[in-house]
């Protein structure tokens, strides 16, 4: 028999960049919050320099499958503990443009949000200046409209110079990167001093991860952080119209029932998922909020190339953020593609370069070893130019979270991947890797080179939509189903953009959030 | 003589290679780099001397010098972890648990392709042959006897990597200033 805990307004499962807000949110508004999360606990003192302890931020064994045929790199974009994926997350924060959120009526493709771009812009605008964003807006020439950004842009050294050389040869923009990394003080917190450090996570607060600007919030309101607490279900009432709370086992085993007002799912897009589907109940034999069969579905990850190039100038590449100093979004016009695969691209150029790990000098070129590995190292740490080219992927409802034979140590079902990446964003990436090439040689590369297609971001699976017959939660974040049942994170996005996915997660988190407060009285009603 | 207190040590050991570990000899637990437990002869916690040998050998023949800088222990050390801990890149390529699986069925998969691509034990080979059976396991993709060999490269290279140009005294070989935001708090690395 389940242990139950003392009821609360609201439980948060999740410390990411979405459950920090809505602690954060919530909590300042009065309601008792507690915050669930399945790894352990952190500080930014426990975020060291180094790719090696960085490392740490990483699932061991994720409760993921992935079957293919592609992989959505689920570790590389996940996170383990507080702050989640977020904690390493290189905060490059372009909005979403107003299309992402139109494409089934505006082009007959992909899927419309339920809401459109100026529904959200306030709540870009009210995320961006809690955090500071660095950037130029004016220079940013495909910015939708909002705010100035409140602070100056981001540290542009050689790297960015000269390989924006390149894009100018070939009649191409660039404008500053727009980033939640501090470039002067800003409500407390310092700036950044350009190590590179991003992925390694932030110890000084600069980059706005959320152990550095919602959690203290949050904490401070009176929110509590609950560490090593696995969410396994959402419990519902009899008629299976009302969430009653959450079940979560402890380390060694132990069933609790933690009773809430509301529930609000933050435990990034594929548990997410899985948590509903383990949370079937005779009224929801499909998985809770389920009736739709959408759950799951459309699950997207931007396809991303790296280009790497060896230039005659000292690149000071080891100068930065790790997100890049420049940005390109020429062409993040839907229909811009020269072989005509629809969707956005956009450029990160300029990402501050360290020898080793994943994204490192050496794994650049993985074919060099031996003797001849030493001397690439030493031309790459002085000469090496790096961008990374983003593009947008379809939702796709075959491309799928279901549950898999494999459980877990508590005895529930493993997430299932059933992933390949859409036509149209292969074809996308083709273009960017070519491109990438191009825009190198441009620059004066003496050589460049693309890497093999990676993904960025995951997203869909628990997506809104106006129809309750198409989609799992509706322009609120809230569940079709079970009104006082809501989802955050990039899980919710019906279309994935080619922008970074951090900065609408938020956005979206924040006009939930905001909803639940002004219709408190109706959620359990 | 000055007192070398734990936090000096910690200081010293963080500015010279930032991969201390904990490592136990004759029952004392030891703040060592990974060099040091490999000069100190350390005992190794799971791998056998056999399997320790072939995959420092494969290592040195990624990536010179990674073999002295205590590849082998670095690996070892990780490989005793909490999973959840562990410093692995493996992790990235969602490696299936338990990662001692992986390596030794790595190295022994290698031993396999040096036999019969060389006609020659793995313990055997001279320079020449090191690099020959290493191409070999770098072709992309490559699996071989059912078992993802370019994925052992690529996590061997990147564990190998990591030892020799990943810690301050790395970067400093390829004059890149290492620049780090703080120094760990003492226990950081238990």
């Amino acid at each position: 028999m389940s242990k139950v805990k003392e009821p609360v307004d609201v439980v948060v499962v999740g410390t990411g960049a979405a459950g920090s807000l809505f602690a954060a949110v919530l909590a300042e508004a009065g309601k008792d919050v507690l915050v669930l999360e399945r790894g352990g606990a952190r500080k930014l003192t426990d975020l060291y320099s180094s790719q090696i302890w960085a490392r740490r931020l990483k699932w061991a064994s994720p409760p993921v499958v992935e079957k293919g045929p592609d992989s959505i790199w689920f570790n590389f974009n996940a996170g383990h503990g507080y702050g989640g994926a977020a904690v390493h997350h290189y905060a490059v924060w372009p909005r979403f443009h107003e299309a992402d959120f139109t494409e089934k009526s505006e082009y007959g493709r992909a899927l419309d949000w339920p809401l459109d771009y100026s529904d959200l812009r306030p709540f870009y605008d009210l995320v961006q200046s809690d955090v500071g964003i660095s950037g130029d807006a004016k220079k940013e020439i495909w910015r939708p409209e909002g705010d100035p950004y409140p602070l100056p842009p981001v540290l542009v050294t050689n790297h960015g110079n000269v390989i924006a050389r390149g894009f100018a040869a070939l009649d191409m923009q660039t404008a500053p990167i727009p980033m939640a990394v501090l470039t002067q003080p800003y409500k407390g917190r310092p700036p950044c001093i350009w190590d590179g450090w991003c992925d390694a996570g932030c110890p000084i607060g600069a980059l706005a991860n959320p152990l550095a600007v919602y959690l203290p919030r949050a904490e401070k309101a009176g929110a509590r952080l609950q560490p090593h607490s696995h969410v396994t279900r959402v419990l519902v009432d009899k008629p299976g119209k009302k969430a009653t709370g959450v079940e979560y086992y402890t380390p060694d085993g132990e069933a609790i029932v933690q009773p809430a007002g509301a529930v609000v799912l933050c435990a990034f897009t594929i548990e997410n998922a899985r948590i509903l589907l383990n949370s079937a109940n005779t009224n929801h034999p499909n998985g809770l909020a389920n009736k739709s069969g959408s759950l799951g579905r459309y699950l997207m990850s931007h396809p991303a190339v790296g280009i790497s190039g060896l230039f005659n100038e000292d690149m000071q590449n080891f100068l930065g953020a790790t997100g890049g100093q420049l940005l390109c979004q020429d062409a993040f016009g839907k229909k811009s593609d020269p072989d005509g695969a629809f969707g956005s691209r956009q450029w990160e150029i300029g990402l501050a370069l360290k020898p080793n790990d994943l994204l490192g000098i050496a794994m650049t070129r993985p074919d060099i070893f031996g003797k001849e590995l030493h001397a690439f190292m030493l031309e790459g740490a002085r000469h090496m130019g790096s961008m990374v080219g983003v593009c947008e992927d379809q939702p796709l409802p075959q491309n799928r979270i279901e549950l898999a034979t494999e459980k877990d140590q508590f005895g529930f079902p493993l997430a299932r991947i059933v992933y390949e990446t859409s036509a149209e964003g292969r074809k996308l990436w083709q273009t960017a890797a070519a491109e990438g090439v191009e825009i190198f040689k441009a620059a004066g590369a003496r050589e460049a080179w693309h890497g093999p297609q990676g993904g960025q971001h995951i997203m869909g699976g628990t997506i809104m939509g106006t129809d309750p017959a198409s989609s799992v939660l509706n322009a609120e974040g809230q569940a079709h189903e079970v009104n006082n049942l809501f989802v955050g994170g990039p899980g919710v996005f019906p279309t994935s953009s080619a922008a970074n996915s951090t900065f609408t997660a938020k956005a979206v988190a924040m006009k939930t959030a905001k909803f639940m407060l002004e219709n408190w009285g109706s959620l359990n009603g | 003589m000055m007192k070398l207190t734990r936090r000096a040590l910690v200081d010293r050991a963080f500015k010279g290679s930032l991969l201390c570990l904990t490592f136990k000899l004759g029952g004392v637990s030891m703040l060592l780099t990974p060099e040091q437990a490999r000069a100190q002869n350390v005992p190794l916690l799971k791998l056998s001397g056999v399997q320790a040998r072939r995959l420092g050998f494969l290592a040195d023949a990624m990536v010179p010098g990674s073999s002295d800088l205590g590849v082998v222990h670095f690996i070892d050390h990780q490989l005793n972890a909490d999973p959840n801990e562990a410093l692995l890149i493996a992790k990235y390529f969602q490696v299936p648990l338990p990662y001692l699986d992986f390596y030794t069925k790595g190295v022994e998969v290698a031993a396999a392709m040096a036999e019969r691509s060389l006609e020659k034990s793995i313990d055997e080979l001279n320079a020449d042959e090191a690099e020959r059976l290493v191409k070999e396991m770098s072709a992309p993709g490559a699996v071989v006897d059912q078992f993802p060999i370019f994925l052992f490269y690529l996590c061997l290279r990147s564990d190998a990597v990591d030892v020799v140009y990943g810690t301050p005294a790395g970067f400093e070989k390829l004059n890149v200033p290492y620049m780090q935001h703080i120094l760990p708090p003492e226990g950081w690395n238990v």
